[in-house]
């Protein structure tokens, strides 16, 4: 990466947020909500291609948010930028600011392991470790250090139960995870995701590798579980957006957010034609 | 079915709606025809034909419905899809009051009524249909204020012609049922060619939804 953040993490839990942001709408029950997480100016380059261009966005907190835009239109990336997923790739160039709660995360003084266990995230293919189902929630707490101090029992079934997934596997907590279904499987990583109480998950097309039935839980788990977190998803599945996020944000080629806005707006009136073309099909 | 299928069969969907349209505002004309000339055949060649608007209604809400299930669209398409889901239901009723027209015409005794111009008040009703479906056909928001401000003069002739058969069963002394027969069987002709216009509204409203996102007719 151009900008070099991999420096001493000095960065805790309190010093990543801050209060000093605007309002910037309304959550579910109508009351006025902060942007959780805040693009300004936000460019990504993988060497020179250009990934990201000029996205401003806020995100607000309590609601589900949906990114939706065609293949390599830059969804992944601006998801992946939000924990510092990218830090990874070597030829990844970030410029401008992408900030949560006020505080770029791309500050030298921001720890991306604080930051990931404030932002869990969530892949397309489910992804538990070859270990107990136990293990896999309580994994999280553990490799950050949290394990001493909380009731570790109590977390993990409080995780499996914000997923849905308590009541299915609460007999058989040492199997491995690995024998769950897939639509299971998804579930125990979103239990992962959750065990060390983020603020925000992100989704990365989380259902596009489940039957229509598992699929159909997650989405109910999405709706529930904008209650207690922020959810960014991404998915290529426009009926999906509709059906379970409350803001839509659009990207199409070049990396360009055309348009974001409350997802009924978006899926029956946008204001972009480009938008209109592609959400019905007319532009790929 | 790919997209350039999808987008195709929208377009074959809003031209069966006009061939709809097209058959609904002929049955119209030719009840009010009937009406005029008291002719029973020709009101009763309207009334048969009934179940052939009814069977195009079913065919198009069929459409509707697999194009919603099977497509799901949104935007403009969906707006599009469930403006002509409405409109259809509005020609289907419009079908319904030709019919209506057409058996009064059977037992419709004209002459107690000189100064009420039936045929007009149809003649203006059949054309602001025909105006609306134009403005759906043409995208045309614009035109659907007028055709709101056209039922409103429509509703006027409405209520003077009833004024005039009120007042007439007022000065009537000794009416018998053919009287009150003839009062009720007029109030409802013009109540039915009343009811055409609001559905012509209807027309409208949806179409300026479907065109401009905007409900401000609908209610």
């Amino acid at each position: 990466m151009a900008t070099d953040h991999e420096s001493e993490p000095t960065t805790n839990d309190a010093q990543l947020i801050t209060t000093d942001v605007q309002a910037t709408g309304t959550g579910r029950n109508g009351e006025p909500t902060e942007p959780v997480v805040t693009a300004r100016d936000l460019d990504v380059h993988y060497g020179a291609e250009q990934a990201l261009n000029d996205v401003d966005i806020d995100i607000p907190e309590h609601r589900v948010t949906a990114i939706i835009g065609p293949s390599g239109c830059g969804k992944s990336t601006f998801l992946r930028c939000v924990n510092r997923m990218n830090d990874q790739i070597d030829s990844c160039r970030i410029d401008g600011e992408l900030s949560f709660h006020g505080k770029n995360v791309y500050d030298e003084d921001v720890d991306p392991v604080a930051l990931r266990r404030k932002i869990g995230m969530v892949f397309q293919k489910p992804n538990p470790f070859p270990k107990s189902i136990y293990d896999n929630v309580a994994y999280g707490l553990r490799v950050q250090g949290m394990a001493g101090d909380v009731d570790l029992d109590a977390a993990v079934e409080r995780a499996l139960r914000g997923a849905a997934l308590w009541d299915e596997v609460n007999d058989q907590l040492d199997s491995s995870g690995l024998d769950l279904s897939g639509g299971q499987q998804q579930r125990l990583c979103i239990a992962r995701a959750i065990a060390p109480d983020p603020e925000v998950i992100l989704m990365d097309e989380p259902t596009s590798a489940l039957d229509p039935v598992a699929a159909s839980k997650i989405e109910d788990l999405i709706d529930d579980l904008a209650d207690e977190y922020t959810v960014i998803i991404v998915t290529h599945n426009m009926q999906q957006a509709a059906r379970i996020s409350d803001k839509t944000a659009v990207f199409l080629t070049g990396g360009n957010l055309v348009e974001f806005d409350e997802t009924p707006t978006i899926f029956e009136n946008p204001a972009d034609d480009r938008v209109e073309d592609y959400i019905t099909g007319k532009f790929g | 079915m790919s997209r350039t299928e999808y987008q195709h069969q929208l377009e074959r969907l809003r031209e069966d709606v006009l061939e709809m349209s097209d058959v609904v505002c002929q049955r119209l004309r030719r009840a009010l025809e009937a009406y005029e000339r008291t002719d029973e055949d020709l009101a009763q060649r309207v009334i048969d034909g009934d179940h052939e608007i009814n069977q195009l209604y079913l065919d198009l809400e069929s459409d509707c419905i697999d194009l919603l299930a099977l497509q799901q669209p949104v935007a403009g398409d969906l707006r599009f899809i469930a403006s002509t889901f409405k409109i259809i239901t509005d020609l289907e009723r419009i079908g319904d009051l030709a019919v209506n027209l057409a058996e009064y015409t059977k037992r419709a005794r004209r002459e107690r009524y000189p100064d009420i111009d039936i045929a007009h008040i149809g003649t203006e009703t059949v054309l602001l249909v025909e105006d609306a479906m134009a403005a759906y056909a043409t995208n045309d928001a614009d035109a659907t204020a007028d055709i709101a401000a056209t039922d409103d003069e429509i509703d006027s002739l409405c209520e003077r012609a009833s004024r005039i058969v009120v007042l007439d069963l007022v000065d009537t002394r000794g009416g018998d049922d053919a009287l009150l027969e003839d009062v009720s069987r007029m109030l409802l002709t013009i109540r039915d060619l009343e009811r055409v216009g609001d559905h012509a509204v209807n027309i409208a409203a949806r179409t300026l939804y479907m065109v401009d996102n905007d409900d401000e007719l609908i209610y």
